[in-house]
């Protein structure tokens, strides 16, 4: 590290900075110890917990069905994408089958809220570096997604969408010609987006070059989502192991060439179109049908252990369920990639500045419902 | 060249400054929100059969039911409670009711002054209806 200061001869001592757990920009209570030398962060401590509610523990009190209201409140940024995943799990482990129409319903809000949770993290960046205004911009659209999850799901943030075996409502009246609207506004919108936040030079000057960490690097701390993506790993679930109806649809997966900030966030942005792709051809070839399985009143799931894992919008979403044949879980253990991600952190934060280090964390996108859960 | 990121970003904000105005004037003017919403529970009587089938579908155990047995020795609601703090509004109880007899309401407006006014009694045998005392109204 150059620190000119030593070497004019005046001695500088290293002194602890705590980053958290209440400052803005760890969006949330996450706090990291920061050791630092003048404006150098030289060592970086996380100290995730303070949102710790137990998830894992309730979920062994619970049935499965009633379990579903939890799952929003881990990553509450993508609520639905949490329900599909913990029901792709018990549906995996009783062995159902979901109607065609539930599952093109589910991709449907899956990828409206995967778009959601990347706006967040684009506006969220976006203030983090002192810009308010596409702040506002993204969350505008974001709102717009969520009014249509209230259509159809009547909650906007703890959706609580999927049932085990399907969808509990079907398409309400008036969601298409709104879905639409937004559909066909969207890439003007992400254009503007463009021009607000990725043309800038501020933001490029401060993202460029910031945090990088390679292929490699980014694989052995386990990375997992848009930000492996963003170091030029091709990794996608829906692509790797089309799980759903993925197989049927034609997409993109876009990748990073340096794994540094801007990288990270531009993917992001990338993916909102890939994901309004998605959710246009979707449309155009839901088919009619029954939206719930013939599913027993009450959830029974045979003994043994299941593995599942989605494509959430942080990456990869695993639940891990130990059942003893009863109503309730025995164990269910969250893979969350919020906490896998932030994993990296110290690596990327180390040797830079405090402002880099702000910048790095505002591009792996954590959510602290999901690291603590 | 330089600078010119931040004159088209500038360009985009004055498109906007421009562009109507998306302010709800809450509470001035109520949104209306849709159908599917359950911000709000009520019970309809005639239909309620006692069961307790919500009360056990309940993730966080919000209703209390309490039945008695009437002449012909069939059950009857006697008092029925949501204790709305507990809620996360999952709308679990109206959806696994046999008769349909919880309604699910838009009004999201459940602010209270205290714990206790929290605690929505939809029904008691020897009351009137409970439902007029709206949360939060009073104190």
């Amino acid at each position: 590290m150059a620190i000119s200061n030593q070497e004019s001869g005046f001695r500088t001592q290293e002194f602890v900075l705590n980053m958290g757990p209440q400052h803005p920009s760890t969006h949330g209570v996450y706090r990291a110890i920061l050791t630092m030398d003048g404006e150098y962060v030289v060592d970086v401590e996380n100290v995730v917990g303070y949102l710790h509610r137990g998830m894992e523990k309730i979920a062994e009190d619970r049935t499965y069905t009633q379990f579903i209201p939890y799952t929003d409140r881990m990553d509450y940024l993508a609520g639905i994408l949490n329900n599909w995943g913990f029901v792709m799990t018990v549906e995996k482990a009783m062995g159902i089958e979901v109607p065609e129409r539930a599952e093109y319903i589910r991709v449907i809000t899956g990828e409206l809220q995967r778009i959601a949770s990347h706006l967040v993290m684009v506006a969220s960046m976006a203030l983090d570096l002192n810009g308010y205004t596409p702040w506002m911009y993204a969350f505008y659209d974001r709102e717009k997604i969520l009014d249509l999850f209230e259509m159809i799901c009547g909650s906007r943030l703890t959706t609580s969408f999927m049932r085990v075996g399907g969808v509990p409502n079907d398409i309400p009246e008036g969601f298409i010609p709104k879905l639409e609207k937004f559909l066909a506004e969207l890439p003007g919108r992400a254009d503007d987006f463009d021009n607000v936040i990725t043309g800038n030079e501020i933001f490029v000057g401060r993202t460029k070059g910031v945090g990088v960490l390679d292929a490699e690097a980014a694989l052995s701390f386990g990375l997992t989502g848009p930000n492996l993506r963003a170091s030029g790993v091709n990794f996608d679930l829906r692509k790797a192991q089309p799980y759903s109806v993925y197989d049927r649809f034609d997409f993109e997966v876009p990748l990073g060439e340096n794994g540094d900030s801007f990288d990270r966030y531009n993917l992001r942005m990338l993916e909102i179109r890939q994901s309004a792709r998605i959710i246009r051809q979707a449309l155009d070839t839901i088919p009619e049908g029954d939206i719930m399985a013939k599913v027993p009143k009450v959830l029974k799931v045979p003994k043994g252990e299941t593995y599942c894992h989605i494509e959430g919008s942080k990456g990869l979403l695993g639940f891990y369920l130990v059942s003893d044949g009863g109503t309730k879980p025995y164990r269910l253990h969250l893979h969350s990639p919020s906490f896998v991600n932030l994993g990296a952190y110290p690596k990327m934060a180390k040797g830079t500045v405090l402002q880099d280090a702000i910048a790095s964390l505002a591009s792996i996108d954590i959510v602290l419902g999901e690291v603590d859960r | 060249m330089n600078g010119q990121g931040l004159i088209k970003g500038l360009s985009v904000t004055i498109k906007h400054f421009f562009s109507p105005k998306i302010t709800e004037l809450y509470p001035e003017v109520k949104p209306k929100l849709p159908e599917s919403v359950k911000a709000d529970f009520d019970l309809d009587r005639e239909k309620c059969i006692a069961c307790g089938i919500c009360a056990n579908a309940c993730p966080n155990k919000v209703i209390t039911i309490e039945t008695e047995k009437d002449e012909n020795n069939k059950r009857r609601l006697k008092r029925y409670e949501m204790n709305m703090q507990y809620c996360l509004f999952c709308g679990l109880c109206a959806e696994s009711c046999p008769t349909k007899a919880i309604i699910t309401k838009q009004n999201f407006e459940l602010a209270a002054y205290s714990r206790e006014n929290t605690k929505r009694l939809l029904y008691q045998a020897d009351k009137a209806p409970a439902s007029e005392t709206e949360p939060g109204a009073k104190e």
